[in-house]
């Protein structure tokens, strides 16, 4: 078992380095999709900041506080976007027979599908976003290292929410061969993390806590360390992703089963 | 395992493979039709195939396109389930995908590939070294060999994208045996190759079956890629079995006449044709003549004596010919 | 003309049967639609108007930015630099075909379906939502529409143009993703560009990207007087005149070295 886990770290380590170096035989695609995330940042700061020369709070948050809810979002998403960029590839992945050189040999076709190329320019606009956050935090008032834990803490959990959500859309690319871009969708979805949970209706925060978990995602962390997450929503937050993580598991399982069963 | 040979590398029982495929209606209102209500269809594409294969033998599997062939491979490969029927290669049930199995398995798809493009093969290599988990002398023993026999050198540190056809074929060949499996399925390993690069794959096929005693299936359009390598061969259409035996008798039953392919200089008498062969086509100074083997040297010579021959080439006739002859029994 | 409409009839009927993907890219614009309107929404609180917007109004330039989306920003960008580059692009060049007539006809089939689907939506949102500003002016639609449709054959060729960077480098599908998401906020298709700074606002004017939301939007929703209104008009057809110049120019450049490098 112990070997196992080491002999697939090795394979994620080999894998997520030969990913960065053919990414670095990309030198103006990759610039390009650098640039093109570095521009969405910026407007959607300088958007954020223009709103802020207008009004005082949004919904009840001052630009420091609704600085810190990007952020977090950004952390998550950039997260997901560097260690589970397989699944963007997913249609072709199955489309041009990788996967089924991933399902006779032996090792976990998941890993190889979700996790084994790895972004390593998005890990470039990580360090900006980790700077900011830090500042962010740095600038609001003291609340105590145990917000720092909790938020980092809730943080994770979100990356943890997140792969969940990546192995089911993986598991849904697999199983219909028909989604062409069923991660994209959770792109625009995910769009909605942006701002605070708070500026939603009551029923679409709703759904953003209890049905696409968005709110989890994204707000929770940030919500925490402004003090304004109750134990029980903590609780919560936690007990959704492991349910999520097994279910997407399981949902994984029976479609690689219905796979090997259908395909041509 | 019971009524099969305790040396068999693989068996199949009764393999049985059933798809399932929407169905497009015609027209704009079909497509709005199939948003709402889609139907599908069954085609059997494997049925009830049965054979055995001993460890060490080299068996070609033939059949026109559609046939079964590929699918009947992926179920031994554990890449599909069947619908019914059973399997058991190397002691394993394929489709169960168990490690102890998959580390003694190769699958090579010849328009397919494993390796990754924009790096050089090389590591795609040290990659498959960690995922069939070799200790680092393993593999090199096993990459120098490979690379010797495939006089792979040069190429290894090249972007497999500027490879040429034959380069990476060779290159997916070494990615696929590092791991020295006892069990090899090929599927068309020399489509798209040229001439000599498919002779090149051929006796390596042939070497690695001898060297390693490996059980190797091998799937061509190829003839010429059957004839050199297999003994025996097993013939599908339309997913039954029709054939499991020597290729000899195969050729000798089917193929009992090759073809004469001839290109004159000057003008020549078609009708005179017909006395040394059944004539297939005559057409702008070509002719084609079908002769039966034990008359092909005499009607050579005939033609080149009495004929304004520019060019003569024999031919073997067409696999798929054979096949069809095979199912239509015409 | 035949052929296109055949080219048209076939990609309607292709985007129907992949069902999946048609609602799921349905659903994901949406989401983007309903949390940019509850942003704004949360912005007004109870103030009369933000920006110079009232509720219906903005709750309206969200909608009008559902539909723009929609009819704008559905180029076949990423379908030539595919075609491009895996060579597939030379099986049209030798058929009695124009391959920006073909593309925009595929172009079309995609609009024409989401179009309808995004009134679809935008029907039922205004049943359940009280309160969307829905102009009476005929004048104003006619305006509208015709701005619609320049900012969307601006789109088209800027976007072709791009693409056509397929012909030089392998790498074209990066440029063509930092465009496509600088053009959506340069354009509006985000926020209303009056909340940025003044400078900004006016060097972005400078350019085509604000005729492709920005400017149907404020014209339907009457912040444009029709004098006005027809003058930038003017301006949005001389732009139009542009790329198509520009796309004409670097797919003819491109198939030039195409052909020189054997494809």
């Amino acid at each position: 078992m112990i070997e196992e886990i080491r002999r697939h770290a090795r394979l994620w380590a080999r894998t997520a380095s030969m990913s960065m170096q053919a990414q670095l035989t990309y030198r103006l695609g990759s610039a390009g999709f650098l640039i093109g995330k570095a521009v969405r940042m910026v407007f959607f700061f300088a958007f954020v900041a223009a709103v802020f020369d207008h009004v005082k709070t949004v919904a009840g948050y001052t630009l420091l506080e609704t600085a810190l809810f990007f952020l977090t979002f950004n952390i998550v998403d950039m997260i997901a976007q560097i260690f589970f960029r397989g699944v963007y590839n997913a249609r072709r992945t199955v489309n041009e027979g990788d996967f089924d050189f991933y399902l006779i040999q032996p090792c976990s076709p998941l890993l190889r599908m979700v996790c084994s190329s790895v972004d390593a320019l998005d890990a470039l606009t990580l360090i900006p976003v980790l700077v900011m956050t830090g500042v962010v935090l740095h600038r609001l008032p003291p609340l105590g290292w145990t917000r720092g834990l909790l938020y980092a803490t809730l943080t994770l959990n979100a990356v943890g929410l997140v792969f969940a959500i990546h192995v089911a859309v993986a598991a849904l690319t697999v199983r219909t061969q028909e989604l062409e871009n069923a991660i994209w969708i959770y792109r625009d979805v995910m769009f909605m993390g942006r701002f605070p949970v708070d500026v939603y209706a009551a029923p679409v925060r709703w759904a953003l806590t209890f049905g696409v978990p968005i709110a989890v995602m994204t707000s929770f962390p940030a919500k925490a360390f402004l003090g304004l997450l109750s134990p029980a929503w903590t609780a919560y937050a936690f007990a959704l992703t492991v349910v999520a993580l097994a279910a997407s598991l399981a949902f994984w399982r029976a479609s690689v089963a219905r796979y090997t069963s259908s395909s041509s | 395992m019971g009524k099969w040979p305790m040396t068999a590398a693989l068996t199949a029982d009764a393999l049985t493979k059933d798809y399932r495929s929407p169905i497009k209606e015609p027209g704009l209102l079909g497509g709005i039709r199939g948003l709402f209500d889609r139907r599908y269809k069954d085609t059997r594409a494997v049925d009830a195939v049965s054979f055995s294969i001993e460890e060490g033998e080299l068996v070609g599997f033939l059949g026109a396109n559609g046939a079964g062939k590929t699918t009947t491979l992926k179920m031994l490969a554990g890449l599909l389930t069947p619908t019914s029927g059973t399997a058991r290669a190397l002691g394993h049930v394929p489709w169960r995908r168990e490690a102890a199995f998959q580390r003694r398995l190769s699958l090579v798809m010849g328009q397919r590939t494993q390796l990754w493009w924009e790096l050089p093969a090389y590591e795609t290599f040290r990659l498959n070294k960690d995922i069939y988990g070799l200790s680092e002398a393993q593999f090199r023993a096993s990459l120098d060999e490979l690379v010797d026999m495939l006089d792979l050198g040069a190429h290894l540190s090249i972007p497999v994208k500027k490879l040429s056809l034959g380069e990476r074929m060779r290159a997916e060949l070494a990615a696929a045996l590092l791991h020295r499996p006892s069990l090899l399925l090929l599927d068309e390993p020399t489509i798209g190759l040229d001439v000599i690069m498919q002779k090149k794959v051929r006796e390596f096929v042939r070497g690695y079956n001898k060297r390693t005693g490996a059980a190797i299936l091998l799937t061509s359009h190829n003839m010429t890629d059957v004839v050199e390598l297999c003994r025996r061969v097993i013939v599908i259409e339309r997913g039954r079995l029709l054939y499991d035996g020597a290729l000899d008798a195969l050729v000798a039953r089917y193929a009992d006449h090759k073809i004469l392919r001839a290109r004159f200089s000057g003008p020549f008498d078609a009708k005179k044709l017909a006395a040394l062969g059944t004539v297939v086509s005559v057409e702008d100074g070509r002719a084609a003549l079908q002769v039966p083997r034990a008359r092909v040297a005499a009607s050579a010579a005939a033609l080149l004596r009495d004929f304004p021959v520019a060019d003569l080439d024999v031919e073997e006739v067409d696999i798929d010919d054979i096949v069809r002859r095979l199912f239509g029994g015409a | 003309m035949k052929k296109y409409l055949t080219a048209y009839s076939i990609a309607l009927q292709e985007t129907l049967q992949r069902r999946w993907t048609l609602l799921m890219d349905r659903v994901g614009g949406f989401a983007v639609v309903l949390s940019l309107y509850s942003f704004w929404n949360v912005l007004l609180g109870d103030k009369a108007s933000f920006l110079g917007y009232t509720r219906p109004e903005m709750l309206t330039y969200v909608l009008i930015i559902n539909v723009l989306r929609s009819f704008v920003f559905t180029g076949r960008g990423w379908q030539l630099v595919g075609e491009i580059s895996s060579g597939r692009v030379s099986s049209y060049l030798v058929r009695p075909l124009r391959y920006q007539g073909y593309a925009l006809a595929l172009d079309l089939a995609q609009k024409t379906i989401h179009v309808g689907s995004a009134f679809l939506e935008i029907g039922l949102l205004v049943l359940v939502a009280r309160g969307v500003f829905i102009p009476r002016d005929p004048v104003a639609w006619a305006l509208f529409t015709l701005a619609a449709v320049m900012a969307s054959l601006i789109f088209f060729f800027l976007e072709f143009a791009v693409s056509t960077l397929a012909f030089w480098t392998s790498e074209s599908g990066g440029p063509l993703f930092c465009f496509e998401l600088f053009l959506q906020f340069a354009a509006g298709a985000f926020f209303p560009l009056d909340v940025l700074p003044e400078g900004l606002r006016r060097l972005l004017s400078a350019t085509p990207f604000p005729y492709m939301v920005y400017f149907p939007a404020r014209v339907l929703l009457q912040k444009i007087a029709p004098s006005e209104a027809v003058r930038l008009l003017g301006v949005e057809a001389a732009w139009l005149a542009v790329a198509a110049a520009v796309a004409a120019a670097a797919w003819n450049r491109g198939l030039l070295s195409y052909a020189a490098e054997g494809g």
